[in-house]
This record gives structure tokens, C-alpha cells and sequence, in this order.
């Protein structure tokens, strides 16, 4: 096994370790799947619902909350516990281990939503549902994972309390500031995520869904922002001194 | 060790670069300094190490673990150069595949077990076969029996133990331990010394840090002093230790009569000084040998019965002082 492999692998293991997986799985699951659960008698549209739930709670809430979770850890713990010198030690390069924690973060993540978001269509349709939309849904999710975790990655090496400045952007900047003024939505992974998920929905004939980034806007901006971050995180640890 | 894994050192090495030493140093360190704001954990350190056992000696504060992770790359130093085998560790990952080190502190992973860290280690490496790797190591430092427990339950001379197996899993060229006995009881220390000098007779170069005299004097014939984020001196540790032959040294004795002895003591020709303070008199020698001869005569002598003797400057600090008066 290549060591790059075994890296990823150890770094999902660390993440996914003892109870963490099976309680983040539960606090995503429970509010997903209880709503959906009611909406079949409710006589809601089946569709309509599973996206103002996926806008409602998976892209303001849970999506950044378990990408900052992830990834905020992935090097952040190892820093912490001053573990990293088991990694940094090795005949690999440093952005070669930022890459794998980036990997494994976004793979902790998704391995997180995309069942649970899946499972919340099944119960609410009754069945599939709408292809489009869920496409569409765990499109948007992992454009989301990648951007929230090289974020989360980035300030994980830059703060000791990456996990708050992580929060405090995503549920004050995104839900609070980008509300009144629409204009910062460029500077929100929100906004792309929600600009992602509009442009497959119109490709594939779905829901009309209003955004304030065009899909164009969104996609090249959530790359560059994933790009950014992931860029000045493997500076930081180019250069960081290790206690 | 047994001769089973003293044979076993030669076995499968991590596919490293070539490293070539001969003629050369191991590492080199170029007028290396390194500080954080206004405080200066190391200054203009200047040495080379070759293969064998070197003991980086110095109080707690003198600036070992600053050098050792500067050797390591683990932080680039803010002035001068490092060098190992020849080259920037920083540019060249690779050679981490010739270098083992037990870094200070904790450093594991609780959830794992020990065979299952130290089988980290060697796939790390990139070694074909990590498990026989990681039994090996780990009979090398004799935690065999311990291979399947996880190290939340270890014992903190266990779980060093299981760091300097993840340490040599891949049989280094060069093997750096930062305080590697911390922790260990006696017999663990000697199986552990027993390790380091087979090591080193094999031609690897390891440089082992530690604040106790005795220790390092009994794991390495080199040594490098560190006092202050300075090098107080570095050599064979015996011409060092005869640097401190004409240093007096200061002996407390506890007696029925201090004063009574004292006034005895003072009589010797080898006595420096000598002051008392109750039933306690702290005596500086030129010999502590002869001092020892004299004492229970004088004491026999005058009367006096003697409750305790002990010298007080062999701690390592009063060496390391004296040795910065020197330079």
C-alpha cells in the first residue's frame, strides 16, 4: 500500500474513530429523517418539501456543521495533541499529508450526509422521488464538503479555535450577513452550494429555484475559493514550526 | 536485546535515498540559532555528528529540544543552516526514510494498539512488509507480550517503549531520542541502553538527549553540552568529566555536633571551606574521595555520631555552570 493511501486511511480512521461517527450520524439523521418521516401524511408535495428541507436545514445547518466538525479536527487534532510528528516524521511531503486529512475530511463528511440525505428523499416520496433533485441535492453537498473542509483545513492551522470561526462564519456571515445584503452571497460557500443545485435542477428539468449566484458564478467561485484554501493551508504548513 | 533481534537490524530497511557519509557528517549544524520574539531558545550552535552514540546533555531549558527538532525539521532554525546527510531536511522529505526519532511528550494515538501504531509506522515508511516489520520492532524493545493492548492502558515506560519501536521500525540510518528513558523503570533502561549501544556499534548515528548525568555516561562516549541555548562543550564525556576534576566540590553532612566536625574538617588540606548552620555543615572539597576517607576518622575521633552525608553538586546544573565559567 502506497503511503499516501495508508496516510488517508489512518486519517479516516482517527475521524470516523469510537462513538464520534455514530453520534454525528444521529444528530444528521434525527432531524432529516423525522420531518420526512411525517411529510407523507402531511399531503405536502413530496418534492417541494425534500428541497425547502435541503435548503432549510442541510445547507444553512448540518452541511457546514459536519464539514467544520471534520475538518477542523483532521489536523487540528493532530496539532493539538502534538500527534502530527508521527505524520510530519515520514518520507512524505507535507502537502502530500495535507491532502490526505483534506480527503478524509470530506469523505467523513459525506459518508455522514449523502446516506442520510438519501434515506430523508425515500421516506418523504415514498420511494425515489424526484431524480433531478436528489442529483442535484448530493451534487450541492459535495460541492459544499469540499469547500467547508479546505476552509475548515485552513483555519484548523491558523487558529486554535478553528471550529468557532468555522460556526461563527457559517451561521452568522452566511445566515445573518448575506441575508441583509446580498451582495456578500460571493463570499458565501451558502451561496454557491445553493447556485450548484439551481443549475442542475434547470439542466434536468426540476424545481425552479431562485438564487443569487448564476450557476456559472457559482461553480467557478466555490473551485477557486476550495482552491485558495487549500493553497495557503499547504503554505502554512510548508513553513509552520512544529512544538 | 536479544542476539535474535540484534541479528534482525540488518533485516529490510526502507527503500531510502543512498545515503553516502563517508568523509562527511551525519549532520551538520551551521551557526544555528533559533528564537521566538525576544527569547532565544538557541544561539550560533555549531557541531557535527558522526556514527555512534552522541548525548546531548543540558538542564531542563538549555535548548535539547529546540536542537532536536531543528535536526529533525521540525522547525527551521532563524539563522544559520542544517544539514543531514549533506542536505536540507526541509527540501528533501526522502530522507526520512533514513531517520528515526522519539520526539518528547505523549505523541500517540490512545485508540491504537501497540502493534497496530508501530505497523503505522513502517506503512508510513512505505516498508513491503509492515507487520513482520512492526514484530520485529516491537520484540526489539520487548513489548511483545503488550503487542495487542491498546496504549490508553500502557504504562508511560510502555508506551516510550512503543514510540522507540515506531521509531526503529524501519531499521534507520540515523535515530534521534528526545528524552527516551523518561518513564522507564530500571530494568527497562538497561534493555534500553543495551539497545542504543547495539545500534550504534552498527555503525547508525544516534544522538540521545537527557538531563541525567549518569545516563547519558553510561549510553554514549560523546557529548555535546547544552547551557543556555549555548554549546558549554562537547567531546569524549570523560575528557569532559576531567574538565570538572579541580571543580570543588560542596558535601553536606548532618552530625551530632556539626561544629565540633567542622572545626576537624577544616584541618584537611583538600578542604576549600566549610560552613555550619545547626547540626548541618556544607563542605567544599578538592576531593571528594579524600574527604570521604577523612570524614568517619574525624568523626570517630572527636566524638561525633554522623546522621547523613551527601554531595550536592552532582547535580548537573553546578556541572554545566561550571563548565560555562570555563569558556
Amino acid at each position: 500500500m502506497s503511503r499516501s493511501l495508508a496516510l488517508l486511511r489512518f486519517a479516516l480512521g482517527e475521524l470516523l474513530a469510537g462513538r464520534r461517527l455514530p453520534i454525528v450520524a444521529a444528530l444528521v439523521a434525527l432531524p432529516l429523517w423525522l420531518p420526512s418521516l411525517l411529510a407523507p401524511s402531511s399531503g405536502q408535495d413530496a418534492t417541494t418539501f425534500a428541497l425547502d428541507l435541503f435548503r432549510n436545514l442541510v445547507v444553512p445547518v448540518l452541511l457546514p456543521v459536519v464539514s467544520f466538525a471534520f475538518s477542523t479536527a483532521a489536523l487540528g487534532n493532530e496539532l493539538r495533541r502534538g500527534t502530527i510528528t508521527n505524520l510530519l516524521l515520514k518520507p512524505i511531503p507535507r502537502w502530500s499529508v495535507l491532502g490526505a486529512e483534506y480527503l478524509a475530511a470530506v469523505l467523513a463528511t459525506l459518508l455522514v450526509l449523502l446516506p442520510a440525505e438519501v434515506v430523508a428523499q425515500l421516506l418523504a416520496a415514498r420511494g425515489l422521488g424526484s431524480g433531478v433533485l436528489l442529483e442535484g441535492m448530493l451534487v450541492a453537498t459535495v460541492v459544499g464538503a469540499l469547500a467547508y473542509s479546505a476552509i475548515g483545513l485552513l483555519l484548523s492551522l491558523l487558529l486554535s479555535r478553528a471550529l468557532l470561526v468555522g460556526l461563527a462564519y457559517a451561521l452568522l456571515w452566511e445566515g445573518a450577513v448575506v441575508g441583509v445584503a446580498p451582495s456578500a452571497s460571493s463570499l458565501s460557500v451558502r451561496g454557491y452550494v445553493e447556485g450548484v443545485l439551481a443549475a442542475i435542477l434547470d439542466s434536468g428539468g426540476g424545481p425552479e429555484l431562485t438564487t443569487r449566484l448564476g450557476p456559472a458564478s457559482a461553480t467557478i467561485l466555490s473551485l477557486v475559493v476550495t482552491a485558495v484554501a487549500l493553497t495557503l493551508a499547504r503554505g502554512r504548513l510548508a513553513r509552520m514550526d512544529v512544538p | 536485546m536479544t542476539a535474535e533481534a540484534r541479528a534482525t537490524w540488518t533485516g529490510e530497511r526502507a527503500p531510502g535515498p543512498q545515503v553516502r557519509t563517508a568523509g562527511r557528517p551525519v549532520v551538520e549544524l551551521r551557526h544555528v540559532s533559533k528564537w521566538y520574539g525576544d527569547v532565544v531558545a538557541v544561539s550560533d550552535l555549531s557541531f557535527e555528528l558522526w556514527p555512534g552514540v552522541t548525548g546531548l546533555l543540558g538542564p531542563n531549558g538549555a535548548g535539547k529540544t529546540t536542537t532536536l527538532n531543528a535536526i529533525c525539521g521540525l522547525l527551521r532554525p532563524s539563522q544559520g543552516e542544517v544539514l543531514v546527510f549533506g542536505k536540507p531536511l526541509q527540501g528533501d522529505p526522502m530522507l526520512y526514510r533514513s531517520i528515526g526519532v522519539v520526539p518528547d511528550g505523549d505523541r500517540l494515538y490512545p485508540r491504537l494498539t501497540v502493534h497496530s501504531y508501530v505497523r503505522l509506522h513502517a506503512e508510513l515508511q512505505g516498508l513491503s512488509g509492515p507487520g513482520e516489520a512492526a514484530d520485529r520492532a516491537i520484540g526489539e524493545v520487548g513489548l511483545t507480550e503488550l503487542a495487542g493492548r491498546r496504549l490508553r492502558g500502557l504504562s508511560k515506560g510502555e508506551r516510550q517503549r512503543t514510540k522507540v519501536a515506531g521509531a526503529i521500525v524501519h531499521q534507520p540510518a540515523m535515530l534521534v531520542l528526545d528524552e527516551p528513558m523518561s518513564g522507564m523503570d530500571p530494568g527497562q533502561r538497561a534493555r534500553f541502553i543495551d539497545l542504543v549501544r547495539t545500534v550504534g556499534a552498527a555503525g547508525v548515528t544516534v544522538l540521545v538527549s537527557s538531563h541525567i548525568l549518569g545516563e547519558v555516561e553510561r549510553l554514549a562516549s560523546q557529548v555535546l553540552v547544552l547551557v543556555g541555548g549555548r554549546l558549554a562543550a562537547s567531546g569524549d564525556f570523560h575528557a569532559i568529566r576531567d574538565l570538572m576534576a579541580d571543580q570543588p566540590r560542596t558535601v553536606m553532612v548532618r552530625a551530632s555536633d556539626a561544629r565540633r566536625l567542622a572545626t576537624g574538617l577544616i584541618g584537611l588540606p583538600t578542604t576549600v571551606a566549610v560552613e555550619v548552620e545547626g547540626d548541618a555543615l556544607r563542605a567544599r572539597t578538592r576531593s571528594v574521595e579524600a574527604f570521604a576517607t577523612e570524614l568517619p576518622r574525624l568523626a570517630r575521633d572527636s566524638g561525633v555520631s554522623l546522621r547523613e552525608i551527601r554531595t550536592t553538586d552532582e547535580s548537573l546544573e553546578q556541572v554545566f555552570n561550571y563548565l560555562v565559567r570555563r569558556r
